[in-house]
């Protein structure tokens, strides 16, 4: 301490370590912990809090698993079948965009000129910088009843009838694939860059065949990128609030959807806060099992 | 040699298709702006209109479909998240700043430690920080009595701003890490052994070494801030910021108004996306320029300076501009000539519409009439009334006059 002290002069030590306290503590450490503390709190009214009432209890978890004490059934299905779904379709958009971006990637790192290189990443850019919710907006347009693709499709001859796309959640999906598309091709892309193209024109002079030199090489190589690319994706889209709130149907909702109803409508905050809590460990959860599974550290997941 | 063909023609289609995926919705949504019609679409095409970005329209449902220049709630919101974002960049970009430069002085076990600490906001979920944030300043307002704090708890702009602020200094952390990884630290030494104090150096030194990554974190800040709203919608409570409000128009019922914004908010992008790669060129060349000049007099040869002499040279961009002009004088004029625009096709357009409410009115009276008949053969004679509520030529006359 004394020689951080030293090292920076005192003016600019204080500055520097009010600012880090400030961030640590006031907005990242003490703010989980309340939201931590109250999720295992009842539901109380201002007036009761701190009252014989208000003890440690589980009913927020248990109601996640089981539903309410009144319900009929053993386990809570509407909220698990959320999550489930929230989760699984949070997987399957990863794994798509992976599929989508990997070859996208490979050729502005390895195959395109330097120039085509600069505009390429210039024209990914420019989308990524419009709100979230205009971008979904634009898929909602395409996807409404009277839309582009109705109208397109029925022209053609290919449907009798308008699809209605919103309502079998097919515009969500697409929305969500959409929406973070350029935070998998990012990391992708860095970690191609540094792959050197001679072993490539090795590997082809050894004969291996195109697949097997991506199998065996850029992808062993890319894989910091690829876990980074993944988890960006993964946790964006399983705590994406905006677009399914364009895009999904009314029967159909999102996990963050869930918190959002019992935090702002039903106005049961410590539910909420049990609810946000569970996302909050499926989100580590994930980042770890992807640390370990590709054998990076939490400095290459997040660039 | 055919198979590296079919592979580079392959390449080709599917990097084509995935740019069209990438801007495809956009532009449909950017052209849907300019249809006259209240549901954004393409193929029904009323008229070519500005009247999104104007004044709006009533729907014949009675919605009212405000146009972008009359939208109250909109303007409170920008200015809102103007302000917010604001707030975030002074924030943000100091606390992103020491906590990078601490980063370079602490070591081993901690150094881990504390970068794990650092990165952590941008692991979380943004409704997480959001509610989390809400969660703790309404119990600190609700100890806090009636001062100042109290207030500041329950104040929805504070609370936004340091909720963005938790994941947006995260952002800013990480351009000053990789900025400060190619800091050369001698040059700390020798203002130290040449007398400067500690303050002296940071201010001298590490602040103008550090003034691009500040530049770019502040920007990247600002964006982040401009545009998020999942943490927002949490934090904001009772205001409204931008995206908040865009959120509410579009679960009430989708208006092109949204799109006309949008449309506004593509072109803005597209503008400083140009420009910076504009400038960012223009720097270059300047560098090559005096790396040449250096060369120049180094080798002091006037052989070679024969081409510097070249005359001014049209950068190819100029014919790419010049081609969308005329791409847009044309279709402009095509447009003059069809007469889709302008109050004329507007006026045709709302008559269409209302012979067509006209044409389902008539079916209806039909209907009351044979209802009527119907009723009066079984002698109840009810519906005379509804008979004339429909009948009543007056009735409907200024209907569809809602446009103004």
């Amino acid at each position: 301490m004394g020689g951080f002290i030293k090292k920076n002069g005192s003016v600019v030590s204080t500055f520097f370590l009010v600012a880090i306290t400030f961030w640590f503590v006031f907005l990242i450490l003490i703010p989980q912990l309340y939201m931590l503390d109250l999720s295992f709190r009842p539901n109380l009214p201002p007036l009761l809090r701190g009252g014989p009432d208000d003890v440690y209890t589980l009913t927020h978890y248990k109601h996640f698993i089981f539903g309410s004490e009144t319900s009929k059934d053993t386990y809570n299905y509407v909220d698990i079948g959320v999550f489930v779904d929230t989760i699984g379709i949070a997987i399957l958009v990863t794994i798509i965009n992976l599929c989508f971006c990997y070859p996208i990637a490979f050729y502005i790192a390895k195959l395109a000129t330097p120039s085509a290189t600069r505009l390429l990443i210039l024209a990914l850019i420019i989308p990524f910088w419009i709100n979230e919710l205009l971008r979904s907006f634009a898929i909602r347009i395409l996807f409404a009843g009277e839309g582009v693709i109705n109208n397109l499709l029925l022209e053609i001859g290919l449907l009798d009838v308008a699809v209605n796309f919103i309502a079998l959640d097919i515009a969500l999906y697409t929305g969500l694939t959409y929406a973070y598309i350029l935070l998998m091709i990012f990391p992708l892309y860095n970690a191609l860059e540094t792959l050197d193209t001679n072993q490539l024109e090795a590997a082809k002079d050894l004969g291996s065949s195109t697949l097997r030199t991506h199998w065996r090489i850029v992808i062993p190589h890319a894989k910091a990128g690829i876990a980074s690319g993944s988890t960006m994706v993964f946790m964006l889209t399983a705590g994406a609030l905006a677009t399914p709130i364009v895009l999904s149907s009314p029967n159909t909702f999102w996990f963050t959807q869930l918190i959002y109803q019992w935090f702002n409508m039903n106005d049961n905050w410590s539910r909420g806060s049990a609810y946000s809590i569970i996302l909050l460990v499926v989100s580590v959860a994930f980042v770890l099992l992807m640390m370990r599974l590709f054998k990076v550290t939490i400095g290459e997941v997040v660039r | 040699m055919t198979s590296s063909r079919t592979l580079q023609i392959f390449l080709g289609l599917y990097i084509s298709i995935f740019f069209l995926y990438l801007f495809g919705p956009l532009i449909i949504m950017s052209v849907t702006a300019f249809n006259s019609a209240e549901f954004p679409s393409i193929s029904p095409w009323e008229c070519f209109s500005f009247r999104w970005f104007n004044e709006g329209k009533i729907a014949y449902d009675g919605q009212r479909l405000a146009g972008l220049a009359v939208d109250r709630d909109l303007h409170v919101g920008f200015l809102t998240s103007l302000f917010i974002a604001l707030g975030v960049v002074t924030l943000s970009v100091p606390i992103g700043m020491s906590a990078a430069i601490v980063l370079t002085q602490v070591h081993s076990k901690l150094r881990t430690l504390f970068y794990s600490m650092s990165i952590m906001p941008v692991l979380f979920p943004g409704v997480v920080i959001g509610i989390s944030t809400v969660v703790l300043w309404d119990r600190i307002a609700g100890i806090g009595g009636d001062g100042v704090i109290s207030d500041l708890g329950r104040n929805g702009i504070f609370l936004t701003i340091l909720g963005q602020t938790c994941f947006i200094s995260t952002y800013c952390f990480l351009i000053f890490v990789a900025r400060l990884q190619r800091f050369d630290s001698t040059q700390e030494e020798a203002a130290l052994d040449l007398g400067a104090s500690q303050t002296q150096v940071f201010i001298k030194i590490l602040i103008p070494y550090l003034m691009p990554a500040i530049g770019s974190s502040a920007v990247i800040a600002f964006l982040a801030s401009f545009e998020n709203y999942n943490t927002t919608v949490f934090s904001i409570l009772s205001e409204q910021t931008l995206t908040t409000v865009i959120a509410t128009k579009v679960r009430l019922g989708i208006s092109p108004a949204i799109s006309a914004l949008a449309f506004i908010i593509i072109c803005l992008t597209l503008v400083a996306a140009i420009s910076y790669e504009f400038f960012r060129r223009r720097q270059e060349q300047k560098k090559a320029r005096e790396s040449t000049a250096k060369m120049y007099i180094e080798i002091s040869s006037d052989r070679l300076k024969d081409d510097e002499q070249k005359a001014f040279v049209i950068p190819k961009s100029i014919f790419v501009f010049l081609f969308i002009l005329l791409i847009g004088i044309i279709g402009w004029q095509q447009i003059i000539k069809n007469n889709l625009y302008g109050a004329e096709c507007i006026a045709k357009a709302e008559n269409a519409k209302k012979s067509n409410f006209a044409d389902q009115l008539k079916l209806l009276q039909n209907n009351a009439a044979t209802i009527e008949s119907e009723g009066a053969e079984g002698g109840t004679g009810s519906t005379n009334e509804y008979n004339d509520i429909f009948g009543d030529p007056n009735l409907f006359k200024n209907f569809g006059g809602f446009d103004n």
